[in-house]
């Protein structure tokens, strides 16, 4: 699904990637996890394509496709998708219209029909369901005054509504008490199917309690130091992390 | 008059017409101001950013009556709470007062000679600018609207100035608003046109103790006209007076909003402004806390395209002894092209030493954070900008609290942002 070698990258001249390789196949769920600044919500945002990021090296292929010969944009509509830390607000724009629009868009780029207001409305209703939002949500705009928690809320019911072949969560647990975030933890596992991805990007293993990873990669300085099961994120909820930059340090932590 | 000395034609042409026969000591005394004047330049402070030569140049005559299909402007909540004017003289058979409440004065000036002694009473405690006493001077017609004690009216009232030009004309609508203490009122002022004209509207406003006004303002002037608007609100202690300038229409656009705030009021001046092509539009507001404990809002956004030119002058000034002031400014600035242009200043005077005042300014493009979200859920660059662009301007539209006209300028607004076509009406 996802395959990156060699990858770098850096921010006004300044690397923040330096060098990630990863691979991640069609029903997996992967973590990567790392002290602040360590570069993992970098990666985030450069496979979705931020603008600020420059690619200075190696190579993402996406569904066998170069991923950086694609705009943001056409990678959305190919099926990838970024849950954002910090959902933006776009006021006068409901947040209905606006997820029938992204929905439309790529509806049509995959040739499907596309969805009026009104078969549109039974559909976004099947989905709020399964994050748990109140009907409200969508007549208001955007993101506009939405609590942290209630950001997070939509991110996922705009996963649920987009339905990609890979998503990146980052920092879905940033904002969320326990009960949203098992809430939203459950809505995530639900639309995991064989034929799709996870990658979630988080500071805390709390998250992973729910969304159970098969892999979890420590990343830390721009690179990856440390990558095993699951059991890895248990350990590291004990431990922290200064063991495995030590232990990196020292150069045996690979 | 015709003796005075002046240097352009403009006001010489605009006074040699003949003095309309009521409220003659007003005419008078602002006839009397305007002897020597001459339209301002740009070495005048407060016209520094705007050139009038344009202006100077056309040969406006007087307007005469005319009559104007309506229909594409009645607003359904409002079709018997209307006042129409067209070419500065009230319009009978257009307008319609049926639905107003018992009580309430909804009249032509021209008939309601009660409000005499109140014309021309809201003193912003300067001399008056040039274009209010050439409205003082000169118009025909317009509205005066009291309301009586307590009474809260539910339906809003519309007062619709049209404007038709065959030739270049001027047209003074002038409009008196009384609220007696406790009385609540919402009001519609819209302006419309075709053709070349100058528009030089000027209402003045008193609310009484506790008395609360919503007032949306919208300007879609004709391209080629001209608009030169005063506003002077006196609000009593505890009153509340809360409008919204939407303008999208002139080639030249002035608006002059003054309001006073006595103890405990509150007051909002919000303004949005979409502007393309080669418009000017140019607000000087002025916010005065002449009593303690008044709390003002300030919100102005513009969209500037082409080669257009927005300009926000702000003042605020918190008198001495006017302690517990609130103040909020915020002048926020969309550019969408390279030749596009925004000079915005706000000027604070504050004389008293408790007081809270906050104003920011913001000019610029926009935000690549909030384009790389739309782009990652799939919507081009293009759509992207629109949608953002259409944002900007509805987070101001969203709050007109009459559905007919929050609807149609948003969609108006669509029309412009190049938003329609992605079918997002919130």
């Amino acid at each position: 699904m996802l395959s990156i070698k060699n990858l770098t990258a850096s921010i006004n001249g300044t690397p923040v990637l330096k060098g990630i390789d990863l691979e991640i196949k069609a029903g997996e769920i992967h973590a990567i996890m790392g002290p602040n600044g360590s570069g993992k919500s970098t990666l985030g945002k450069v496979l979705a394509g931020h603008p600020a990021y420059e690619v200075t090296g190696g190579e993402v292929l996406f569904e066998g496709r170069d991923l950086f010969s694609m705009a943001a944009d056409e990678r959305a509509r190919a099926g990838l998708f970024m849950g954002f830390q910090h959902p933006i607000e776009v006021p006068g724009v409901s947040n209905s219209s606006f997820l029938r629009l992204a929905y439309n868009k790529k509806a049509e780029a995959e040739g499907r029909d596309e969805l009026d207001p009104l078969e549109f409305d039974d559909f976004i209703h099947e989905k709020i369901k399964l994050v748990a939002m109140r009907e409200e949500f969508l007549d208001r705009s955007l993101n506009e005054g939405f609590s942290g928690g209630e950001k997070k809320r939509n991110e996922i019911l705009q996963m649920a509504v987009l339905e990609p072949k890979l998503a990146i969560l980052d920092e879905l647990d940033s904002g969320l008490d326990i009960d949203a975030l098992r809430v939203l933890g459950d809505a995530v596992n639900r639309l995991q199917r064989p034929d799709r991805a996870l990658l979630i990007i988080t500071h805390f293993p709390r998250i992973l309690e729910t969304i159970q990873p098969h892999h979890v990669h420590v990343l830390s300085g721009g690179r990856i130091l440390k990558s095993a099961g699951k059991e890895l994120a248990l350990e590291l909820e004990e431990r922290g992390y200064d063991w495995v930059l030590e232990a990196s340090a020292a150069g045996g932590a690979r | 008059m015709t003796s005075m000395v002046v240097g352009s034609n403009l006001l010489v042409d605009l006074l040699s017409g003949p003095r309309p026969a009521e409220w003659a000591s007003l005419r008078e005394a602002a006839e009397g101001r305007l002897e020597g004047r001459d339209l301002p330049t740009t070495k005048d402070e407060a016209w520094k950013y705007t050139d009038l030569k344009a202006l100077a140049a056309i040969p406006f005559g007087a307007a005469p009556r005319a009559t104007v299909d309506i229909s594409a402007y009645l607003l359904p909540e409002m079709v018997g709470t209307r006042q129409v004017f067209v070419n500065g003289h009230h319009a009978p058979h257009a307008s319609c007062a049926s639905a107003v409440p018992a009580g309430v004065r909804f009249l032509p000036l021209s008939t309601a000679s009660e409000a005499c002694h109140a014309l021309g009473t809201v003193k912003n405690g300067e001399v008056p600018e040039l274009f209010e006493d050439l409205n003082s001077a000169r118009f025909e017609d317009g509205a005066v609207i009291l309301v009586p004690k307590n009474l809260k009216v539910a339906l809003p009232l519309h007062l619709l100035f049209l404007t038709k030009a065959d030739a270049p004309v001027a047209v003074f609508p002038r409009v008196l608003v009384v609220l007696e203490p406790g009385a609540e009122l919402e009001l519609v002022e819209e302006h419309h046109g075709e053709g070349t004209y100058l528009s030089c509207p000027v209402v003045e406003i008193r609310l009484g103790e506790g008395a609360i006004l919503r007032h949306e303002r919208v300007q879609r002037e004709s391209p080629e006209a001209f608009h030169i608007g005063t506003l002077k609100a006196e609000v009593g202690r505890h009153a509340q007076y809360h409008s919204r300038t939407l303008s999208f229409g002139a080639r030249f656009s002035r608006q002059h909003p003054w309001v006073r705030l006595a103890e405990g009021a509150e007051g909002t001046l919000d303004g949005l402004a979409l502007l393309d092509d080669q418009q000017v539009a140019d607000t000087h507001s002025f916010m005065h806390h002449a009593e303690p404990n008044a709390v003002s809002h300030q919100l102005h956004k513009c969209i500037v395209d082409g080669k257009a030119r927005a300009i926000f002058n702000g003042q605020v000034r918190v008198a001495p002894g006017a302690q517990g002031t609130d103040a909020k400014q915020q002048s926020r600035n969309l550019l969408l092209s390279e030749s596009a242009r925004v000079d915005t200043k706000p000027q604070l005077e504050i004389y008293a030493d408790d007081v809270k005042c906050s104003h920011g300014a913001a000019v610029g493009q926009l935000d690549p954070e909030e384009l790389f979200y739309l782009e990652s859920r799939g919507l081009n660059a293009d759509d992207a900008r629109n949608l953002l662009t259409y944002g900007f301007a509805a987070d101001v539209l969203q709050r007109v609290p009459v559905a007919s006209v929050r609807r149609a300028l948003r969609q108006l607004v669509m029309a412009r942002t190049q938003a329609a076509s992605l079918g997002v009406l919130a």
